[in-house]
């Protein structure tokens, strides 16, 4: 697999809050995880895991205020985007980190013809002439597969279908040849055969620049298809952290378990699906112990009393749960089957 | 799942047609339809799943709408135990809508956020006038005990509940005039897979329960996999093919299901597929290849799809599909 | 684009019709009888009905009013009934005045109120957006009558370097076209405030800000043009109420204009007087409406799709 040289991107107790009338919600709260060159990290979960919240933390693209990153650090290549002055940080963005967002309809400004959307992009980060740029993001569009580019490049983002904007997002993106493409939900707005394109797209170009991917989203069967690494967040932490194999072969949360058993299967016939009870706790009042412990199946005094750590099972899989500590009174077993 | 050929006919269309015009931008130009459903013909059975997949702006929605009349079709039959609906009248219809109720995507914007889960559902049992009005009170708790909500809830708001609980209020809302029939448009589509496998299986045990028709509207072939007796696929406006569930994931017939089954995103690793990926966009409804619709994406098109239009046919035993070349394409 | 423009020309018509029919109907319910008016105190019954027979009186009113319409189209709006000259000539005279005021209210009511309100937008919430926000809140709530006379006692009167009122030189554009365009300036700059933060939560910034864009460009490049789309509207539907405050402004700056021209016609009972400056006040709205509406067709291409 990926060599283990040191990562491009490192995330260490990352914690992003909003403070609002309602009180201080911790959207994300304590997050790690690493990324090397030419690797692809999933982030799964479902609406209001903060997800999409950490991802734009690194880039420091919160809405603030209300959002405030309240600690932790996000080093790229030794140095750390949460204390950088802003100007600095500027010249990060889309340049060395770019990010895609989930939908293309809105994510395009719609007075601004495709192509200017990104020259500007060439044109600020690497100082291309007026021409240089437009040339080159010409080129960008006929790299992501659009037809008729030079024409393409003048239109304005309503005269392209779905399929075509998201295109242009990661030709936008990709224009200054970044280290680290976030893409969040990039796909999510998509039909399926659109999707597929574009997971294939964003494939092809990963391995022709080399950049590290972290791939946001609620899709497990995109996480499957496209990931060597798969974070698995609930409520403001990640929960388990594996490879993709692991996760789906083998899941040790009981949310991932539950996560992966509530989904329909394409390839065979369930009479009915098994389901996690009860809801995601408050983002603003969330408990004390385990996030998890009120819909867990297995929970015990100790889940709902403390919160356990993200712990190491083994080498390559770290998981959040008590069941894999020696505190568990329960029975415990090497599959996490209990 | 019996053969078809047993069951009853609950809801049959026939020829459907629902064009929606479009602006003209000369007037010289003639009139512009968007042909959003072009002549369909299926039918339901009585206590069936049937659904219809395909991808954005092929007409399924539409085709649920016209059957509701939410939009006047613009020809064709629509059969509801051999009554064509569309030339019911007002009051017919309104005595009809008791029968046939619909659950949207978006369950927040479909329930009247000023309401209480308690008006909602008094008003839609005091339009179809079917329990007594000192009845009524009993029958919404019961209403809400089947969907699975606490008896409290009735003196809510919709923005109180989450989004799987609103979809609950919804069926609640659906099943309170003992419908027959229910369409189901992208019901569980807005849902986080935990909570939609909630609904799903709330949907099969009403379906058992009360004995219902449904038509389940989607773009999820995973969720439509679950819970179908058999699928309709359609592509611009078109049937391209109808099988029973079991036949129609295991061994489709069309390029195009071909296409929109491998594309999926399996969630298993270890599973390599070949994939097939098309090429470009759906063309634009408004003005659809001629000749099969889908020989300008289809990578086994030949002369003859680009002229003629493939009919609906039976190849197999229960299995319809509209391709010229079915039978010769590779397995 | 052409055909949309010859269309919306098209759909004018109609509406001018329909101006036309307002503008007659309305002027027969306005109590007194203009006959009596024109005839003058203690006329006898005789001079009244032979008054009235030379004007068509005493016909019925839809014969009235398709003689009037005819006559419209002629370009005949008839003659005043106080000083016998054509409607119409005066009108002309009138009218070029009150255009050049409209025109620098209007320029005023754009400049002033989107610079405040980009002002406003860019942090908003803050001590100069509060500050901006509340002198639009007065420039909304002040009557333009005392408004006018304010800025009359103090740059005039007190100050002494505007000219009190008349119509002579740009100076005395200066003092109407403020009191004019005032209220239209704190209503754009209201608009265009909410408009910006609107824009500037679209997932569109994100994107440009994502891009590494400088905060400036991202204001006046990515958000302002999508941000002005709403605000043309609204300076379009100010427009109107502006050619209502000409009115009361050309009346307290002595300005010889078509507002103050129907005024005195009413005053004066003149009946053709004030249903030609009526019909031209209303021609001119439809007018700028028209261009409101290619205008904002031209800014908003996404509209000729859906």
């Amino acid at each position: 697999m990926k060599e283990r040289n040191k990562p491009i991107l490192e995330v260490k107790g990352l914690k992003t809050h909003f403070t609002t009338k309602r009180g201080v919600s911790k959207a994300v709260d304590g997050i790690d995880f690493t990324l090397h060159k030419g690797e692809t990290l999933g982030i799964v979960g479902e609406s209001g895991c903060g997800k999409s919240m950490t991802s734009l933390s690194i880039l420091r693209l919160i809405p603030s205020p209300p959002g405030k990153i309240a600690g932790g650090s996000v080093l790229f290549k030794g140095r750390d985007l949460v204390t950088m002055p802003e100007d600095e940080m500027r010249k990060i963005r889309g340049n060395e980190i770019s990010m895609i967002f989930q939908e293309p309809m809105t994510s395009l400004n719609p007075v601004i013809p495709v192509g200017e959307q990104i020259a500007e992009a060439l044109r600020l980060h690497q100082k291309m002439g007026k021409k240089a740029a437009w040339d080159k993001s010409v080129e960008m569009l006929k790299m992501v597969g659009i037809p008729s580019p030079e024409k393409r490049a003048k239109q304005e983002p309503f005269q392209l279908s779905g399929g075509m904007r998201q295109r242009v997002m990661i030709a936008m993106a990709l224009a200054c040849t970044p280290e680290v493409l976030i893409a969040d939900e990039p796909t999510t707005a998509l039909d399926v055969t659109i999707q597929a394109q574009i997971l294939e797209l964003i494939k092809e170009l990963q391995t022709k620049i080399g950049m590290g991917v972290i791939m946001i989203t609620h899709d497990l069967g995109v996480v499957a298809e496209t990931c060597d690494k798969v974070a698995v967040m609930y409520a403001g932490n990640i929960v388990e952290h594996a490879s993709t194999e692991q996760i789906f072969a083998d899941p040790k949360h009981p949310y991932t378990q539950g996560l992966l058993n509530s989904l329909p299967k394409i390839h065979e016939d369930q009479e009915e699906l098994i389901t996690i009870d009860g809801s995601v706790p408050s983002p603003y009042n969330m408990p004390a112990g385990c996030r998890f412990a009120s819909r867990c199946p297995y929970a015990e005094d100790i889940c709902a009393a403390h919160q356990p750590d993200l712990v190491s099972y083994s080498e390559d899989i770290k998981v959040r749960c008590w069941k894999y500590t020696d505190k568990w009174t329960g029975k415990r077993d090497k599959e996490g089957v209990v | 799942m019996n053969t078809t050929a047993e069951k009853n006919i609950i809801l049959q269309v026939d020829r459907l047609k629902q064009y929606f015009p479009v602006k003209k931008d000369s007037i010289f130009k003639p009139k512009a339809y968007v042909k959003a459903v072009d002549d369909i013909s299926f039918e339901l059975f009585e206590g069936e799943t049937l659904s219809i997949v395909g991808e954005s702006g092929c007409g399924k929605s539409t085709t649920g709408r016209a059957i509701l009349r939410l939009d006047e079709p613009t020809d064709g039959k629509v059969l509801y135990m051999g009554k064509n609906i569309l030339t019911l009248n007002k009051k017919d219809m309104r005595k009809l809508r008791g029968d046939l109720q619909v659950i949207f995507q978006d369950p927040f914007a479909s329930l009247n956020p000023r309401q209480m889960v308690k008006q909602i559902l008094n008003e839609a049992m005091a339009i179809q006038n079917v329990v007594e009005k000192s009845k009524r009170k009993e029958r919404m708790l019961e209403l809400l005990g089947y969907v699975g909500l606490p008896p409290e809830s009735l003196d809510r708001y919709p923005h109180e509940f989450s989004g799987g609980q609103r979809q609950r209020i919804g069926i609640a809302r659906a099943l309170a005039v003992n419908p027959k029939l229910i369409i189901c448009d992208e019901a569980v589509s807005a849902l986080d897979v935990s909570i939609q496998a909630q609904i799903l299986n709330l949907l099969k045990k009403l379906q058992k329960q009360f004995k219902l028709t449904f038509l389940f509207i989607s773009h999820d072939l995973s969720v439509v996999r679950h819970i179908s007796d058999r699928v309709m696929v359609m592509y611009l406006g078109k049937v391209v093919e109808i099988a029973e569930k079991k036949e129609m994931f295991d061994s489709p017939l069309h390029p195009y299901t071909k296409a929109l089954l491998s594309s999926i995103p399996v969630p298993d690793p270890t599973l390599k597929r070949d994939r097939v990926i098309l090429k470009g966009d759906v063309p634009s409804p408004i003005d659809p290849p001629g000749g099969c619709r889908f020989h300008t994406r289809c990578p086994f098109a030949i002369e003859k799809c680009k002229q003629e239009e493939p009919p609906l046919r039976e190849l197999v035993n229960n299995h319809f599909v509209s391709c010229h070349i079915a039978e010769t394409l590779p397995v | 684009m052409l055909m949309f423009i010859l269309r919306r020309i098209l759909q004018t018509i109609p509406v001018i019709i329909g101006v036309t029919f307002v503008v007659f109907f309305i002027m027969q319910l306005v109590p007194g009888d203009p006959a009596v008016l024109l005839a003058g105190e203690g006329a006898s019954k005789e001079t009244i009905e032979a008054i009235r027979e030379q004007l068509g009186l005493n016909q019925p009113l839809y014969i009235q009013y398709f003689e009037y319409l005819t006559n419209v189209f002629k370009g005949d709006l008839g003659v005043s009934l106080k000083n016998s000259q054509p409607v119409l000539d005066e009108i002309l005279v009138r009218l070029p005045i009150t255009i050049e005021l409209a025109f620098f209210s209007i320029i005023i009511t754009i400049v002033l109120g989107m610079a405040a309100g980009i002002i406003s937008a860019v942090k908003p919430y803050s001590l100069t957006d509060v500050s901006v926000m509340l002198v639009a809140l007065l420039g909304i709530s002040l009557p333009s009558f005392w408004f006018g006379l304010m800025l009359m006692y103090f740059f005039s009167v007190k100050l002494q370097i505007l000219p009190v009122a008349g119509w002579d030189s740009l100076l005395h554009v200066i003092l109407p076209a403020i009191t004019l365009g005032a209220g239209g300036a704190a209503i754009v700059a209201r608009m265009t405030r909410s408009s910006m933060l609107e824009v500037i939560r679209q997932d569109y910034i994100r994107t440009a800000r994502a891009k590494g864009l400088r905060e400036r460009i991202i204001i006046y490049k990515h958000a302002l043009r999508n941000a002005l789309i709403p605000v043309i509207t609204v300076v379009g539907l100010q427009f109107g109420a502006l050619l209502g405050g000409t009115v009361l402004v050309e009346s307290i700056f002595a300005i010889n204009g078509l507002g103050r021209m129907i005024v005195d016609a009413i005053r004066m009972r003149d009946l053709p007087m004030v249903q030609g400056g009526v019909l031209f006040a209303s021609l001119i709205f439809v007018v700028v409406n028209l261009f409101v509406d290619v205008f904002y067709r031209f800014f908003n291409k996404r509209i000729e799709l859906n």
